[in-house]
């Protein structure tokens, strides 16, 4: 922007002025420069605020612009227009203008759904040797079992396993000298009570897609069934039998087929492919 | 009194059915702790790290596709022992016979 | 024992012949588990008649040393080292401190309480 010669500069300004508020002044030759410059700062200045979503930048910018006011020849209008205040002005833009809630909720807390009944269904135990890491995937876990409609209780921080080992810093003569080493591992329990068994799922794939480095995840699944599960399995029989019937009917060959692939079936064994190559690398794999 | 035993037998007979445990009321040594146990062959055999794949196997796959490689370590290898002969450091040559050998030359 | 040696090498990593040898054994062992399983079951049965049982001790007995669990030892898979082997890194106390040092077992760090 401060790069631009300050015609163009200008004509950016006006436009980006006009996308935010429908009504355009028309003003008079003399004032006309006067103000859209004063304009162009405002915007500029606005825009860039409202990128940060800062509240306070509008306000002082309210106040930095109150001279504009003055200047603006309301008293001597050419065309009727409804006019309103610039500062309720400014205010619409800051409304029209602000983050989608989703991306301001990172800023804050992570959400979280209320749980009904209080049903354990998964425990996901996060693992990590960092801290920062660990909280950070934790909260990603949190944010996103709240958009998949899981209520969640936790990151709760589990102890710490600690394992320790002492070496000799040298042979068996200098045993005096030795060194300690250790590594902490640092765990959190994150529960998602009452929630479909699939949104679960999701939400453990969406986790191991976005998988963050050095955090290690452990998830326990409960699923209920009803009492009648073998009845409804039985009736689940007929659905599945009827879905596989067009797959297991190509399975095998009929004896009453006539075979009319022969000849194309030595010419496919004598493909090149087939007889070159077992599968790349397959020796050093057998290995 | 006896009848009641019997009861609390069948009960454990239907329990070891259910869940396909032994039943085995007289406590006789049937040997199943050995049918419990894990298998530790896998684990232990994974112990050392596999075979991955080299340039070699690269190599042996390109070749039969009518495919050229250039392998620098192997050509500098080649190349040092060119060297190493024009200037007789060369590996001697394998003798075949024991006649040939050196051990035969001193007990001479 | 050179029968149930891979004919071609199958390891990476650091390799001398008693890495190989212990590799090999251990690869029997694998083969070999679910039969010497069995002739304990058969042993430990006391209801199969003591002639059976008698038999299976037999042939317990004259398998291979090489399909018995005791012949395996860990050792180190940097430097084939048979002492002071950490098993959750499979390598042994110097390599171990060489590579904690150098930052190349996550989250190993010098300790001091």
């Amino acid at each position: 922007m401060s790069l631009l010669s300050p015609h163009k500069y200008l004509f950016r300004a006006g436009r980006s002025f006009q996308v935010h508020s429908s009504k355009i002044y028309v003003l008079q030759e003399p004032f006309q420069l006067t103000i859209s410059t004063k304009l162009a700062t405002a915007s500029r200045t606005l825009s860039s605020s409202s990128q940060l979503g800062n509240v306070a930048d509008s306000r002082t910018l309210i106040s930095k612009l109150e001279p504009i006011e003055r200047t603006s020849p309301q008293s001597q209008p050419v065309v009727e227009l409804p006019v309103k205040p610039w500062e309720e002005r400014l205010d619409n833009i800051d409304l029209n203008a602000r983050l989608p809630r989703s991306v301001q909720a990172l800023y804050l807390r992570p959400l979280r759904r209320k749980a009904e009944h209080g049903l354990p269904v998964c425990d996901l135990q996060l693992r990590s040797y960092s801290v920062r890491n660990l909280e950070f995937f934790a909260d990603f876990a949190l944010r996103a079992a709240y958009y998949l409609n899981l209520p969640i209780s936790g990151p709760v921080p589990l102890p710490k396993i600690v394992e320790r080992w002492t070496f000799p810093r040298s042979n068996f003569v200098h045993k005096k000298s030795q060194e300690n080493f250790e590594r902490i591992t640092l765990r959190r329990l994150i529960q998602i009570k009452d929630g479909n068994s699939q949104a679960v799922q999701a939400w453990l794939a969406f986790l191991r897609k976005h998988a963050f480095y050095g955090v290690g995840m452990k998830a326990n699944i409960w699923e209920y069934e009803s009492l009648e599960t073998a009845k409804n399995m039985d009736q689940a029989l007929l659905e599945v039998e009827k879905n596989l019937e067009p797959h297991l009917s190509r399975f095998g060959r009929r004896e009453t087929e006539t075979s009319e692939t022969e000849g194309s079936l030595s010419e496919f064994l004598g493909n090149e492919r087939l007889s070159l190559n077992k599968g790349p690398l397959a020796n050093a794999r057998s290995g | 009194m006896a009848g009641q035993y019997s009861r609390l037998l069948d009960l454990a007979k239907v329990q070891c059915r259910v869940f396909s445990l032994n039943f085995n009321p007289e406590r006789l040594r049937l040997g199943n702790k050995v049918l419990r146990q894990r298998l530790r062959g896998p684990a232990l055999a994974a112990w050392y790290p596999k075979n991955t794949v080299s340039f070699r196997d690269l190599q042996d796959t390109c070749k039969p596709l009518g495919l050229t490689t250039f392998d620098e370590a192997e050509d500098d290898r080649e190349e040092a022992i060119q060297i190493a002969k024009l200037r007789g450091k060369g590996r001697p040559k394998k003798k075949r016979t024991a006649a040939e050998s050196r051990t035969a030359k001193k007990k001479k | 024992m050179s029968q149930f040696r891979a004919k071609k090498l199958d390891l990476s990593g650091f390799i001398n012949s008693r890495i190989i040898r212990d590799h090999t054994k251990r690869k029997v062992f694998e083969q070999y588990e679910p039969e010497r399983q069995a002739l304990r079951y058969i042993i430990r049965n006391t209801t199969l008649p003591a002639r059976a049982r008698a038999q299976a001790q037999l042939q317990l007995s004259q398998m291979h040393a090489y399909t018995r669990s005791t012949q395996i030892k860990n050792r180190c898979v940097a430097g084939g080292i048979a002492r002071s082997v950490i098993r959750d890194f499979r390598i042994a106390r110097y390599q171990f401190r060489e590579q904690a040092l150098a930052g190349e077992l996550p989250g190993v760090k010098k300790a001091s309480w």
